[in-house]
Formats: C-alpha cells, sequence, structure tokens
C-alpha cells in the first residue's frame, strides 16, 4: 500500500515540474511578443527600418533587431541601447505583471562587445597567473561585469565585483 | 513624429494609457514634450531615481538627432 502512494507523489512532483518549465518557456514567448510589439510600435512611428528577432537564452527572453542603419538607436557606449531595453523591459512588465530581464540587442552592439570584453577577460587571466596578483579593471555596468565573471570562470580563476554603481568594477583574483 | 514616438513610449509603460496627452512647444533653444499621465501613472514614468524619465529622454533625444526636453506633469496638476 505504502509504496505505491510514494509512487503516485513522485508522479505528482514530475508533473508540476513539467508544468513550471513549460510555464516559463511560455511566459518568456509572451515577453517576447508584447517587447516586440512594443519596439515595432517605436520602429514604425520613427521609419526606421529593423527586422526583429526573438528568442530565448539563459532563462531571458532576446530580441535583437537588425536593420543596418540603427547606429543612433545604440548611442554612445550602448546607452540609448540601455534605454531602450529598460523601457522595453517596463513595457512588458505592464503588459504581464510579471518583472523582465529580457535583454535587447541592436545590429549586434553587444555581441560584438561581449566578444571584445572575453577577450579582455581572457588577457587579464593570464596576467594575474603570471604574476599571481589580482588585477582590478575599470568600472563596468552589470551586462559587462557578468560577461567578465563568466569568461574569467572559464580560465578556472575567479573574480569579485567591488564598490558601488557607477563606479563598481570587477576584480580579478588569483588562484 | 518624435510626439508620437514618445506618446507610443510611454503609452506602454502606464497603467492608464488613454489618459496619457503629449504637447509639443517649440521655442527658441529646441523642442519641449510636455507629458501627462494619470496621477497613478506618475511614478511609473519617471521610476526610481528618475531612471525612467532619464531613458524616456534619451530615447526621444536619439530618435529626434537632437536634445529634446521632456517634462512629465500629473494629469490633475493646473496649466
Amino acid at each position: 500500500m505504502s509504496p505505491k502512494k510514494s509512487e503516485a507523489v513522485t508522479e505528482v512532483v514530475e508533473v508540476v515540474e513539467e508544468k513550471s518549465e513549460k510555464n516559463l518557456a511560455a511566459r518568456l514567448e509572451e515577453e517576447g511578443d508584447v517587447a516586440a510589439d512594443y519596439l515595432e510600435g517605436l520602429l514604425d512611428i520613427a521609419d526606421l527600418d529593423g527586422d526583429i528577432e526573438i528568442g530565448i537564452e539563459n532563462d531571458r527572453a532576446t530580441l535583437s533587431i537588425e536593420g543596418g542603419e540603427l547606429n543612433h538607436l545604440v548611442g554612445r557606449e550602448g546607452e540609448v541601447l540601455d534605454s531602450i531595453q529598460e523601457l522595453t523591459r517596463l513595457a512588458v512588465q505592464t503588459a504581464t505583471g510579471e518583472r523582465s530581464r529580457l535583454m535587447l540587442d541592436i545590429d549586434g552592439f553587444r555581441v560584438n562587445k561581449k566578444e571584445n570584453l572575453s577577450e579582455l577577460a581572457l588577457k587579464i587571466a593570464e596576467e594575474v597567473k603570471a604574476s599571481g596578483e589580482s588585477v582590478k579593471l575599470a568600472p563596468m555596468n552589470a551586462f559587462e561585469r557578468k560577461v567578465i565573471h563568466d569568461t574569467i570562470q572559464k580560465t578556472g580563476l575567479s573574480s569579485e565585483s567591488e564598490g558601488e554603481d557607477p563606479d563598481r568594477c570587477v576584480v580579478v583574483l588569483p588562484a | 513624429m518624435i510626439d508620437e514616438a514618445l506618446e507610443h513610449l510611454v503609452k506602454g509603460i502606464v497603467d492608464n494609457p488613454e489618459e496619457v496627452v503629449i504637447s509639443e512647444k517649440d521655442h527658441r533653444r529646441g523642442t519641449t514634450l510636455e507629458v501627462r499621465v494619470h496621477p497613478e501613472d506618475i511614478g511609473k514614468v519617471i521610476g526610481r531615481n528618475g531612471r525612467t524619465a532619464k531613458a524616456l529622454r534619451t530615447v526621444v533625444s536619439a530618435i529626434a538627432g537632437r536634445s529634446v526636453r521632456v517634462d512629465l506633469i500629473e494629469a490633475d496638476e493646473a496649466r
């Protein structure tokens, strides 16, 4: 009698897990759709050409706009891009009632930035391994710091952030 | 166009989009866009530490290709 009972319980747990996973995917898909509508509306009004691609990466909705002539929507250091991303997250939150962590890219700005930061992180990792001393990097935003942390982790070293935004920076520690 | 862009951006992030009213004022030094929103929404368009207001200004100026002033006002205030 009792083994049967526990079997039933296991089954219920599995169903619940499956459901929440499905919920997450469905929720991220909805996030992507709402965000794409918001962005498309903006492009239409501003009379800008751009194709919007929606995806899911690391449990986040991702949107990328490819237009070729959208430099002004990226801005210096991606300042405009960050602002559009911020507003798009709020638009999703207003529509769904849930906080959004969606990531927006325009004309590959973040992809390129990520590559450059990864290269920088690898170079710093070599330096730290050679000298055995920690190295403090220039202040970076949350996205940039995450790229550095992720890359450093792959080199077998560790890193931490210190200071407060906007002066918060990554320190790469020797092994 | 720029007033429409701002209207779209604001309407998407408030709970009372039908109460968003934009008025454009051109003056010698440039353009000011006044945004009136429902009193319940003023916090939303300003954001923590003015973060959302700043984002709105940044995006609108980028699209306009020039610096645009954006004033956020509660709809109840006298004109």
